[in-house]
């Protein structure tokens, strides 16, 4: 694990800015920071307040990087990479790998398939893998499941539980009380996260709401530890108007609460532009804001688009600060981009070092 | 071995232009048996069975480019590694003895023959999503096995592309259910591997194709063409051809080519036409005497050619094209009927005067016709002496309608390693019929016409985006050329060249003007371009 030398530079400045400016957002005395990865296969730490990438590190082995979850204390990041095949940990401070978990092993060909999460605890990463039997002349596909590693495994890490899961599971993420793992899939599941049991099944594919069809719901980014509220947005016709109706089609939230389990499905517009992620305010229980190639607030109250900006280009990756202040967006190209959550207007941008795309990596927030 | 699907096919088009599209050198696929090169190659994990066969390759008919893309398939998954002379002695090998049938391949050829922008017909939704959301539908339809068989692809599908239960129209249903216990089953009844049109195609005597062929066409863009082709066998299953045309616009193109016949009818050659390679995919007919399909460019499969050639036989005589093909009420012009064996009484129809014989030989007949100034449009039966042709030549006083060829199509942008991907549009005049309506079966299509052609925005959201400034200019042959690759800084969102366009065509009729107009959508480049896309 190295870091990028001429960054070592812009780390120290970061440093430096941090102490003379004794930021802190809160009374624990951390401070805020955005994890992300970038092509080929590229972790970084972004200073909100200096507005700079602190840290980059280069994570060992093929990319690219996808879904990222960082450790409760904010020390540890887990990346899926090397083809969504290997969960690697990396130390945030030193850039060291100290974690590593294949998930293919002797003739089954594994994915850590987008749905990972480290528990409430810091003790155990819990990820959604899809295997498949290499025979020779032929493949089958195995059942998917949910394998639970230790975080201090090292480097060979072994599953130490592994349980049954449904299939297409896109996003893990644990209740607030930690015995809960949700799995938002075609119904969120809730597993018990020691026995992987599943304990409550709230449909989406089959909601059943009168007039609706099945809901589009494309939800690869883990974007709760703000709020502890996971969110998505869904695209679906309803059954009862013409094709060319402008209410043939609804975008709307799926709002899961990780203190409580409750889960809300609200449409909140005909749909007319395409939203990738979203993230619900920390400090207002009504508003949530989605991104794409526009950037979107939500009312949930009213259940309508309270605004909306133009992007100068596409986001894929929406997340918020703490205070609820600042909307943070990255994915798509080398852009991470600040705005400002009342008005929209921007705030702040970085570049990452690099320039690779972000692709599907994951732009959480941490204290630390 | 981790190889993307781009180099994939770059070997994929490797093997097609220089391993048994060409003629093999001397001897040497000739020497080996491909018997010895299952056995070497694949038997290791293709388990031999005791009644002979191997495990998954003996469950399984294809075209000779869906068996290409399986060897090749095996080199990019597994590591198999088959030199290119050994890919062309089983290629011809499984082509020959687990093939279809010419019957098996109708309404599916237009993918073997890379024909852009053909919008296909499918015969139930789900096949549709479950399907051709990623590949044509005729890459399916294509390939003969029984229900197992087609369970273990499903298997294949999802173990290699793991992320297709995710995408759009995969994860809103249980796509692995309905991949694992629906679809095979279906595709097992609607393409057994077992079928008597197969039994009795191999059971066969396969036709001779040397000899002397009359040969006529349409290269979009460029025109018509007539021609001779002389093809000459040099294996039993491999020809020489030389071709001499001449397009209606009065140039001449001669070229030679060499071609591998596949299963006793899948023509596949490569030939100079000029100064153009060019790659052949034709198939001949059943009884041997017609040999059809599309030629196009080595490096831009979108631009070619159809293809049609018919056999010169003794004592037979048959018209292949009548040119030009449509005449004016009140017009006089010099008009060409091209076959073999012509001899006897000319006659355009009802209508139109001959009034001079300008030349005259087996081949071609050239005359002086003159349309009458109130005659009935439509199509007229051409003869000479006893050989009539009904829908080669039509007559009109008004074009009732332009259609734009192909109503929808798909250009993409290029630049770097991949290069644009151009749409072609050919105007084409037709009459409404007797009965007077558009769209009917008693429509006359007249054929291609010359128009001037432009490009306009789709839509409003096209015109915001101002899509038709910066997708690419369209020429005044009807050839649309995309603007280059990339995110564009002078676009809103910094998007690339993509966009939505509609081809807007204008042609003479009579004194006034005809318009006909077109969809396109201007997207970005693809990474792969199999031999069954």
């Amino acid at each position: 694990m190295r870091a990028y030398g001429k960054f070592t530079a812009m780390a120290a400045v970061a440093v430096i800015a941090s102490v003379s400016l004794l930021g802190c957002d809160n009374e624990l005395g951390k401070k805020e920071y955005l994890v992300t990865a970038n092509k080929p296969n590229n972790l970084h730490l972004i200073d909100t307040e200096t507005h700079e990438v602190a840290k980059t590190f280069l994570i060992p082995g093929d990319g690219a990087p996808g879904t990222v979850s960082v450790s409760p204390d904010g020390q540890v990041a887990y990346v899926i990479t090397n083809h969504m095949e290997s969960l690697v940990g990396i130390n945030l401070d030193s850039g060291e790998e100290v974690f590593r978990a294949d998930a293919s092993y002797d003739n089954i060909r594994s994915k850590h398939m987008f749905a990972m999460t480290v528990s409430r605890d810091g003790k155990e990463i819990y990820s959604f893998q899809t295997p498949v039997r290499i025979l020779p002349g032929e493949y089958q596909v195995l059942d998917t499941q949910i394998a639970v590693y230790k975080t201090d495994a090292g480097l060979d890490a072994k599953p130490v539980r592994v349980f049954p899961a449904p299939r297409q599971i896109s996003v893990l993420a644990p209740s607030v009380d930690g015995k809960t793992i949700y799995g938002l899939g075609p119904s969120i599941f809730g597993f018990n996260a020691k026995t992987g049991e599943i304990e409550s099944s709230h449909p989406l594919r089959e909601w059943g709401r009168p007039d609706y069809g099945v809901p589009d719901i494309l939800a690869a980014w883990p974007t709760f530890e703000v709020s502890n509220i996971l969110t998505a947005p869904y695209f679906v016709p309803r059954t009862d108007k013409a094709p060319d109706a402008p209410d043939a089609m609804k975008t709307g939230l799926v709002s899961l609460n990780l203190k409580t389990g409750e889960v809300t499905t609200e449409d909140f517009e005909n749909t007319s532009v395409l939203i990738f992620s979203t993230v619900q305010s920390p400090i207002n229980p009504n508003e949530a804001y989605g991104v794409y190639t526009q950037l979107t607030k939500i009312d949930q109250k009213a259940h309508v688009v309270s605004n909306r900006i133009d992007m100068d280009h596409t986001f894929y990756a929406i997340n918020v600060s703490h205070d609820g202040k600042t909307l943070y967006m990255g994915g798509t190209m080398d852009d991470v981009v600040a705005y400002d959550a009342a008005t929209l207007e921007p705030k702040w941008a970085v570049k990452l070092p690099g320039g690779g795309d972000q692709g599907l990596a994951s732009l959480r927030v941490v204290r630390r | 071995m981790k190889l993307g699907a781009g180099a994939c096919w770059k070997i994929a088009v490797l093997g097609l232009t220089a391993g048994w599209l060409t003629t093999p050198e001397a001897g040497t696929a000739q020497e080996l048996d491909p018997r010895n090169i299952l056995e070497e190659r694949c038997s290791s994990c293709h388990t031999p069975r005791a009644g002979g066969g191997l495990e998954r390759i003996s469950d399984n008919r294809k075209t000779p480019e869906g068996w290409e893309m399986t060897i090749v398939r095996m080199g990019i998954w597994h590591g198999v590694e088959v030199p290119e002379d050994e890919l062309a002695v089983l290629v011809r090998h499984l082509s020959n003895t687990q093939g279809l049938a010419p019957a098996e391949t109708a309404g599916q050829r237009f993918i073997l023959e890379r024909q852009p922008n053909v919008v296909e017909n499918i015969p139930n939704a789900e096949l549709n999503v479950m399907c051709a959301r990623c590949h044509s539908f005729a890459r399916v339809a294509l390939q003969r096995q029984d229900e197992d068989e087609w369970r273990k692809q499903s298997h294949a599908h999802l173990g290699q592309y793991p992320t297709t239960e995710y995408q759009s129209l995969g994860r809103d249903r249980d796509w692995w259910g309905i991949a694992r216990d629906k679809m095979p089953k279906l595709l097992g009844e609607m393409f057994p591997l077992k079928t008597d049109t197969w039994d009795d195609w191999r059971k066969s005597a396969k036709a001779d194709i040397s000899g002397s062929w009359r040969v006529h066409g349409e290269r979009p863009g460029v025109g018509r063409y007539v021609g001779s082709a002389e093809i000459t066998a040099t294996d039993w299953d491999e020809y020489e051809v030389t071709y001499a045309l001449r397009y209606a616009n009065g140039s001449e193109v001669t070229g030679q080519g060499a071609a591998i016949v596949y299963t006793g009818f899948e023509w596949r050659g490569s030939a100079t036409l000029g100064d153009e390679e060019v790659r052949e995919v034709f198939a001949l007919s059943e009884d041997g005497n017609s040999l059809s399909g599309r030629w196009f460019l080595a490096n831009a499969d979108e631009v070619g050619a159809h293809f049609n050639a018919v056999r010169v036989r003794e004592g037979a005589s048959t018209i292949i094209a009548v040119e030009p093909q449509m005449l004016r009420a009140g017009e006089s012009t010099n008009i060409t009927i091209h076959g073999f064996g012509l001899k006897g009484n000319v006659s355009l129809g009802d209508g139109v005067t001959i009034s001079e014989f300008v030349t005259a030989d087996a081949n071609s007949i050239t005359v002086v016709a003159t349309a009458a100034t109130d005659i009935e449009g439509g199509n007229r039966s051409v003869s000479i002496g006893s050989t009539i042709a009904t829908d080669l030549f039509s007559v009109y006083s008004q074009i009732d309608r332009l259609v734009v060829e192909p109503p929808f199509a798909i250009a993409r942008v290029g630049g770097g390693t991949t290069p644009a991907v151009v749409a072609q549009f050919t105007a084409v005049a037709y009459l409404n019929g007797p009965d007077g309506e558009a769209g009917t079966n008693d429509d006359v299509r007249l054929g291609s016409v010359p128009a001037e052609w432009s490009i306009e925005n789709f839509s409003e959201e096209a015109e915001q985006m101002e899509d038709a400034k910066y997708v690419g200019t369209i020429d005044q042959n009807g050839t649309f050329m995309p603007a280059g690759a990339g995110p564009n800084p002078e676009r809103k969102y910094k998007t690339n060249n993509a966009g939505r366009v509609t081809v807007k065509a204008n042609a003479a009729n009579g004194e006034s003007q005809i318009a006909g107009d077109a969809e396109m959508v201007v997207t970005v480049q693809r990474w792969n371009s199999p031999p069954i896309l």
